[in-house]
Parts: C-alpha cells; sequence; structure tokens
C-alpha cells in the first residue's frame, strides 16, 4: 500500500518537473503552427495540470503508457518499452550473475587471506572497479578484444545475443564485483572477529562448515543491502553503454527520449515510473531476503 | 592466448553483405511518418516511388514505366509496370491513391510536401486541414494508370516522384494489420523496393535488409544483404571502420584531418556537398527584447562581412564543407537546359557578403549612428548537443566578429537542442546557426523559407518585392516559363543577400570512409543519402 503511494508520488512529481522542463514535447523544427496547436490539443497539454495528470493516471490504469510525443513519432509506447527493458534486464542480469559471483569470490578470498598479498590485490580491483565507470571499461574491452583482436563483435548483434552480451555485461558487472567484495570482506573479517565464531572455533567446528554456518549467512546481511539497489541499478541499463556499444535497451531509450529534437514527455514519464517501481519491488523483495537469512528481522518486525 | 583468439575470431568479411553506418536511429518506417535521413535511407531501400533519380538529378522510370504532362504542366498521367510487392500481390494505382490521401489526412510533418509551394496536388491543403481525403486530386481510372491533377506546374514535379512521402501502401494489406503497428516490425511492413527488411524493431541500432527477389528490376540488384549499424560517436565509427566491422562510415572534421595523414585509409575518404546550407540567422522582430537592433541592415551587413568562411570551413568544419556565399548552397539545384547550378557564381553578391573587414566596420558605424547605440550586445543561441563541431564553429564566428566590430558584444547561450527549437520557434533568440537541407533538388527548396508566410525558419523578415517573386513562381505566371522563373529565383535571392537577411556560411558535405572491396554506391546531394541497390562487395583476400 504504502509503496502504491509512494509511487503515486513519484509520478505526480516526475509529471509536473517533465511540464517545466523548457523545450518542447515534440520536434517543432518543421511543423506550422496550427498543426502544433493541434498537436498540442490532441495530447491534451492545453488542459490544467491537474486534470492532465487525472487523464494520465486512468490511462495508465487501463494498462497503457499512452503514445510518444517524439520519439519514433508517436508510435504506442508499451511494445518498444518492453523490448527495450527485456534487452536491458537480460544484460542486467548476466552481469548480476557474474558481479555477484565474482565479488563473494574475491571477498572471500581477501577475507581469508587477510593482510597478506591477495587480499592486497582485491582491494586494488575493488578500487579500480568503484572508479573506473563501466562505459570505460567497455571502450577498453572493445578496443582490445574486438580491435586489436577481433574475437568479439565490435557492436551489439542481437543474432548472437549471448555472446555479444559478454562485453557489455562484463564492464557493468564491475561496479557490482567491487561493491560486492569490499562489503563481503570486511562483514566477513568483522564477523570472524565475533564471539560467536571464536566459541564455534573452539567447539571444534572449523573450513568450510563454519564459513557456512556461522560466517557468511551473519556476513550476507549487508551484502545483500547493498546488492540490491545494484541490481535496479544493472537492470534498468545503462545509458553511455548501451550507447556506444549499440544496445537497445532502456538506458538509450532514456537518452533518446531526453536528447531528441523534442522531449517526448511519455517516454520520461514511463521510464521514470518502470525505474521507480522497480526500485520499490526490489527493496519489498529484500525485506522477505533478510528474513530468510535471519529469521529474528521478521520476529522483531512483529513485534 | 592472442593466436587461438585470431583464428577464431569472427571478422566481417563475408561475402557480399554490406555494412553500413547510420547517423541516428530510424524514426519509423511509416512514410507518412518518417522525417529524418535514416528513416528515409532505410524507406528508400526497400520502396519505390513513381520515379527514381539518379544522382546527377536525371529521372528515370521507377514503378511507373513512362508518364505524360498534359500540355498545361497540370496533369501527370502515370503508367505503371507490373512490379509486385514482397508477398507477391501486384503493385497498382490504387496503392499509390491510398498512401497519398493517407499522408495528406494525417497531416504530419512531411505533408506540407503534397501541398501548396511544393507538390501543389489539388485539394492537398483542404485535406490537411481535415476535408474528405476523397476529395484529393488523385485517380486511379485502372490499375494500372494514376493520375495526378495540380493547382500549378510544378517544374520539379517528377523528381518528388523519387521523396518516400510520395511512396505506395498496399491498402489490403495495411487493413489486414492491427491499428497502430503498421511498420513496427518487418512482419507489418511490405515491401516493392530492391530490399526487404528482415530484422528491425523501433529504436533497433541494428537493422538487416536483404535483396527483394520479387523487385521488378531484381536482375540488376547485386547486393545480397545489406546491414545497418546506427553508431552514437564518431569515434567509433572510425575503429569500427578500421576493424573492418563497417564499410561504410561518416566521419568528422577532426578525424578527416587525422585520416588524411594516414596513406592507407585516406584512400577509403570520400567527400560529398550535401546540398545544406549552414548560415547565421538574425532575428528581426522589432518586438523582441534585446534583438530590436538586428532590424537594422547595416548592423546584418557589418556581421556578414566580418566573417572568414574559409577560415571556419578549413580549421573548424574541416570535413569538407564549402565556404558559400549565396542563399542556394553550391552544387544544389541544376538548370534542366545548362546543367549549370543555381549557385554556381559565388562571387554574384560580393558587395553585400564576403570578408571584408574595413566595409563592416563601416557598416557597423552607419549602424550604431541609425541605432543612436555605440556598444550593441548580441546574443548568440545555439544548441550545445548537436556535436562538437557546431560549438567550435559558433565560438569562431564570436571571436572574428567581436574582433572585426569593435563595440560588438555576443554572449554565448548554450541550450538543449530541445530548448534550441522551441527558442527559435518562439522568436526567443538574437541570432542563432541555423543548418537547413532542402528534400528536392530545386531552389525553392531554399528560398521558399523567408516569405513573409512560410513559418519553418523564423528570422521576422518581410518583402513584399520578394514575395511576390516566389509567389510568381510558384503559382503565378512565371510557372511554365523555365527560364523567366530562373531569373526570377535569382532576382529573390539578390534581395536577401542586399538585406543579409541572413549570412551563409558554408555548404555542408559528408565525410565518409568506403571500403576499398566496395563499389557502386550512388551518393546524392539532396533528397537522399546514399542509394544501395547497384552496391558490389568484393570478397577481401586478407
Amino acid at each position: 500500500m504504502l509503496a502504491l503511494l509512494t509511487l503515486l508520488v513519484i509520478t505526480f512529481v516526475l509529471f509536473v518537473l517533465i511540464r517545466i522542463m523548457p523545450g518542447n514535447p515534440f520536434p517543432i523544427e518543421k511543423m506550422t503552427p496550427e498543426m502544433i496547436l493541434h498537436k498540442r490539443a490532441e495530447l491534451g497539454l492545453d488542459e490544467p495540470i491537474l486534470i492532465q495528470f487525472a487523464n494520465y493516471m486512468s490511462m495508465l490504469l487501463h494498462g497503457s503508457f499512452g503514445y510518444g510525443t517524439s520519439l519514433y513519432n508517436g508510435a504506442p509506447i508499451k511494445p518498444i518499452l518492453l523490448i527495450c527493458l527485456e534487452n536491458s534486464a537480460k544484460i542486467g542480469g548476466l552481469s548480476i550473475l557474474f558481479g555477484t559471483f565474482a565479488g563473494l569470490l574475491l571477498g572471500i578470498t581477501a577475507a581469508l587471506n587477510r593482510g597478506k598479498f591477495l587480499d592486497g590485490f582485491c582491494t586494488i580491483v575493488s578500487i579500480l572497479g568503484v572508479c573506473v565507470p563501466s562505459y570505460v571499461f567497455m571502450i577498453f574491452l572493445q578496443y582490445f578484444f574486438s580491435f586489436k583482436i577481433p574475437f568479439f563483435p565490435y557492436f551489439f548483434d542481437p543474432s548472437q545475443f549471448l555472446f555479444s552480451s559478454i562485453m557489455p555485461a562484463l564492464s557493468l558487472s564491475m561496479f557490482a564485483v567491487s561493491t560486492v567484495a569490499r562489503f563481503t570482506r570486511n562483514e566477513m573479517v568483522e564477523v570472524m572477529n565475533s564471539d560467536y565464531v571464536k566459541l564455534a572455533e573452539s567447539k571444534g567446528l572449523y573450513g568450510f562448515e563454519l564459513l557456512r554456518k556461522h560466517v557468511l549467512r551473519n556476513a550476507m546481511i549487508p551484502v545483500v543491502t547493498v546488492i540490491a539497489p545494484l541490481v535496479v541499478g544493472l537492470l534498468t541499463g545503462a545509458m553511455v553503454l548501451e550507447k556506444i556499444y549499440g544496445i537497445n535497451g532502456i538506458g538509450k531509450l532514456m537518452v533518446d527520449a531526453i536528447a531528441g529534437d523534442g522531449i517526448d514527455y511519455n517516454y520520461v514519464l514511463a521510464l521514470g515510473i518502470l525505474y521507480s517501481a522497480m526500485y520499490i519491488v526490489v527493496m519489498l523483495v529484500l525485506d522477505i531476503i533478510y528474513g530468510i537469512l535471519d529469521p529474528r528481522i521478521s520476529i522483531a518486525k512483529e513485534n | 592466448m592472442a593466436l587461438i583468439l585470431t583464428t577464431a575470431c569472427g571478422r566481417n568479411t563475408d561475402d557480399k553483405v554490406l555494412r553500413v553506418m547510420l547517423g541516428s536511429n530510424v524514426v519509423s518506417l511509416d512514410t507518412s511518418q518518417a522525417v529524418d535521413v535514416s528513416s528515409f535511407e532505410v524507406i528508400n531501400d526497400c520502396m519505390e516511388g513513381l520515379l527514381q533519380i539518379l544522382p546527377n538529378g536525371q529521372i528515370i522510370p521507377g514503378i511507373a514505366e513512362s508518364y505524360e504532362v498534359s500540355p498545361d504542366g497540370k496533369t501527370y498521367t502515370f503508367h505503371l509496370r507490373d512490379a509486385k510487392w514482397s508477398n507477391g500481390d501486384p503493385v497498382t494505382a490504387d496503392d499509390f491513391v491510398f498512401a497519398w490521401r493517407r499522408h495528406c489526412a494525417l497531416a504530419n510533418m512531411y505533408a506540407f510536401i503534397m501541398g501548396k509551394g511544393v507538390a501543389c496536388i489539388k485539394n492537398a491543403d483542404d485535406v490537411m486541414q481535415g476535408a474528405d481525403p476523397s476529395t484529393l486530386g488523385v485517380a486511379a481510372p485502372d490499375p494500372k494508370t494514376f493520375i495526378v491533377e495540380l493547382t500549378a506546374p510544378v517544374p520539379f514535379f517528377p523528381s518528388l516522384m523519387a521523396f518516400p512521402s510520395f511512396f505506395p501502401i498496399n491498402e489490403k494489406f495495411y487493413n489486414s494489420l492491427e491499428k497502430d503497428t503498421y511498420g513496427m516490425t518487418p512482419d507489418t511492413y511490405l515491401y516493392n523496393g530492391a530490399f526487404v527488411i528482415t530484422s528491425y524493431l523501433p529504436g533497433s541500432p541494428n537493422i538487416q535488409l536483404k535483396k527483394n527477389p520479387l523487385y521488378w528490376d531484381a536482375e540488376n540488384v547485386t547486393l545480397e544483404d545489406l546491414h545497418y549499424q546506427v553508431v552514437g560517436s564518431s569515434d567509433n565509427a572510425l575503429t569500427a571502420f578500421r576493424n573492418k566491422s563497417l564499410n561504410l562510415v561518416t566521419i568528422n572534421g577532426n578525424q578527416v584531418e587525422y585520416v588524411k595523414n594516414d596513406p592507407q585509409l585516406e584512400k577509403n575518404l570520400t567527400v560529398t556537398l550535401r546540398g545544406s546550407l549552414s548560415y547565421i540567422s538574425f532575428n528581426q522582430d522589432p518586438k523582441n527584447h534585446h534583438a530590436g537592433a538586428l532590424a537594422n541592415v547595416n548592423l546584418r551587413l557589418a556581421i556578414s562581412n566580418s566573417i572568414d568562411r574559409e577560415s571556419l570551413v578549413k580549421n573548424y568544419v574541416m570535413n569538407g564543407a564549402e565556404a558559400t556565399y549565396t542563399v542556394v548552397p553550391r552544387e544544389f539545384g541544376p538548370n534542366a537546359e545548362t546543367g549549370k547550378f543555381f549557385s554556381e557564381d559565388q562571387d554574384a553578391y560580393k558587395n553585400y557578403v564576403g570578408h571584408n573587414p574595413d566595409k563592416a566596420k563601416e557598416y557597423l558605424a552607419a549602424a550604431k549612428s541609425e541605432l543612436g547605440k555605440d556598444k550593441i550586445e548580441l546574443l548568440f543561441t545555439y544548441a550545445n548537443d548537436s556535436g562538437d563541431m557546431t560549438v567550435k564553429v559558433v565560438q569562431a564566428i564570436k571571436s572574428q566578429v567581436e574582433r572585426n566590430l569593435p563595440g560588438l558584444t555576443i554572449t554565448l547561450q548554450p541550450v538543449t537542442k530541445a530548448e534550441y527549437l522551441s527558442k527559435v520557434y518562439n522568436d526567443d533568440y538574437d541570432i542563432t546557426l541555423t543548418n537547413w537541407m532542402a528534400d528536392y533538388n530545386d531552389p525553392m527548396g531554399f528560398l521558399m523559407l523567408w516569405t513573409t508566410e512560410s513559418c519553418e525558419v523564423a528570422e521576422y523578415w518581410s518583402n513584399a518585392e520578394y514575395d511576390r517573386l516566389i509567389n510568381e513562381c510558384t503559382t503565378g505566371s512565371l510557372v511554365a516559363n523555365y527560364n523567366a522563373r530562373w531569373q526570377a529565383m535569382h532576382d529573390a535571392e539578390k534581395i536577401m543577400m542586399q538585406e543579409a537577411v541572413i549570412a551563409p556560411l558554408y555548404t555542408g558535405a559528408s565525410a565518409m570512409l568506403l571500403s576499398e572491396n566496395v563499389s557502386g554506391i550512388e551518393f546524392y546531394t539532396a533528397g537522399l543519402v546514399c542509394v544501395y541497390k547497384h552496391a558490389v562487395v568484393k570478397k577481401l583476400e586478407d
């Protein structure tokens, strides 16, 4: 319920903000004044803003995002949005899988080898991952692995989806790898120094069993917290990366909607709502995962 | 490792595939919604109109085998050949009737091309205003005959038939589709041209086409596959070309310099003038808050004479664009009788435009005394997201003008493209950089813009004599007299230059890199960019 209310508020704020922005919702270069008036009337832009908003909400409730105002010349938004979302989600999903897996591995290795060479190596990797934006990685990979050594396709090729997703997914995952690695390492170091782990050790529990039952489970809670927003970030795509590699995803769609000859009101809104909805859903899922990882959390909430 | 990778590599050298860069997304495959170069290019690959045009402006038959013009020049009768749609249906005159009526009735951005001043089809403007589409002056007495009635003779009407807005749509197929799905996927589109689309989605950066076996002239189409890739940045384009991922890319001015220093790449460079004009628009609206000054002709002449256009194209544009001193760009609008371009003589108006700092100062002094001001401040509004080159050109103009005209200050105002368009539309600017490209190869494609009733470019200038000359050429007594019309257009251009309504800067060019194993691509100066159906891709020997 609260989630829906949040979404409503976000939609309203977005709705008002985009109408205040300078610029027109359609490319007016080749339009006559009559055509512009006609188009404004057609889009209902001359009505009071609250009525416009009510109309928009009723359209949303009927399961439609409406029509674009400038992008793809007024084609309906939903099918295009779905295509783009699918592409972004697939590549984002790949990078989440890789990012979490590699991040955990790196973090655990570092924690187990605290203060040694491997720890330092993992730290450097995570700092690099946080500092260097994904599209820089992308350009780097593109240069070395499709220009210098022409192995991967230079542009995204939908006919070999998985093969050409490897480079963008890898570059996108760098941030996730380093964030997950950093948190995992810190949390594990803390948990390993805690009394209950020392107790378990003194009871004769060691090795993988100790790691799985006591260390990882406790260390995972903060890690899950950081993964959640990363999931949204990755699923929603990367604007620059999609543009340079030519992926038809929602990041690129957002850029096109804002930076075209007109600002496409309805695309920007639809994407804004989509981003927010995904964020809210992920946060909900997160709460549920907390409960599984640590039953105390859900008990505490009930009380 | 590197060795293994190289042998396994997927280098794009397979036979007969041409890989071409598109500079921007295809907006729509629907001929009445397409507004951009990319859409027109792809539509033109897979659709064909009544007639076709060659790069030199010569008209050749398309879907129409032949046509006749009535003695008064107002009725065109086209005789269609036995062409087929890609589903096997014959292409009939009714398909043209349907598409043209639809185009007018939808009244989208390119509907104007059917109406007054351009194609002049009977009742086109009424249909755009909401009249019954069946009143449009087109008819199909039998499936192989298509008749168009015009309100005035239009000398360039046949050349318009090659423009996508005049292409047909198969009515039966269109009606069998769900609403809003026409042209959204390869299956909801029907083809009568040299290629069919095999892979396309709105906004997709990859578009793949293959040869259409049912195209009437298929035996002369050598190319089997044509793949488009939308490339966002020109740096990426150059690397993709060197990587052999693309056979044809467009590069920017800086890269042209780089390419010229590389003997290997230099032989791939092709520069074509594009029949587009970049010019400075002066907002002459006296009511505009601080632009009132620009209503003064001497001030406009001063600015126009203080700009070194040769230096602009050589040092800032750098992609082969050519300095221009006329309203109609270079190598545009060939005269049907002499074959000479309209603006062949670039010195024609040298008294009014050019790089003459001394004369500019005299004009400025005159302007200052007429305006009663010693300091003049102007705002230069431009779109900062339309590329590195625009920014460089704008800055160069500012420094040249301020150096040559003491007392005149130009403040730069960078805004987003959407905001820029809206400012120009609302007359909320002083001076700005405009780039105009005509859709058809006739001087009128430019001269039409400055009539009082034209709303496309907002210089807010009005001149009765100019309006009269243009009207004579489009609907008045001169329409049927080719040479008199040509002269009147020159007279009109002269008025504009005398009054410095705009300051023309340069004729745009596109610098492209083309693989040496590709030949037969036709490059156009107006309307279309490239036509690929006669392209030949030879196998590369690594």
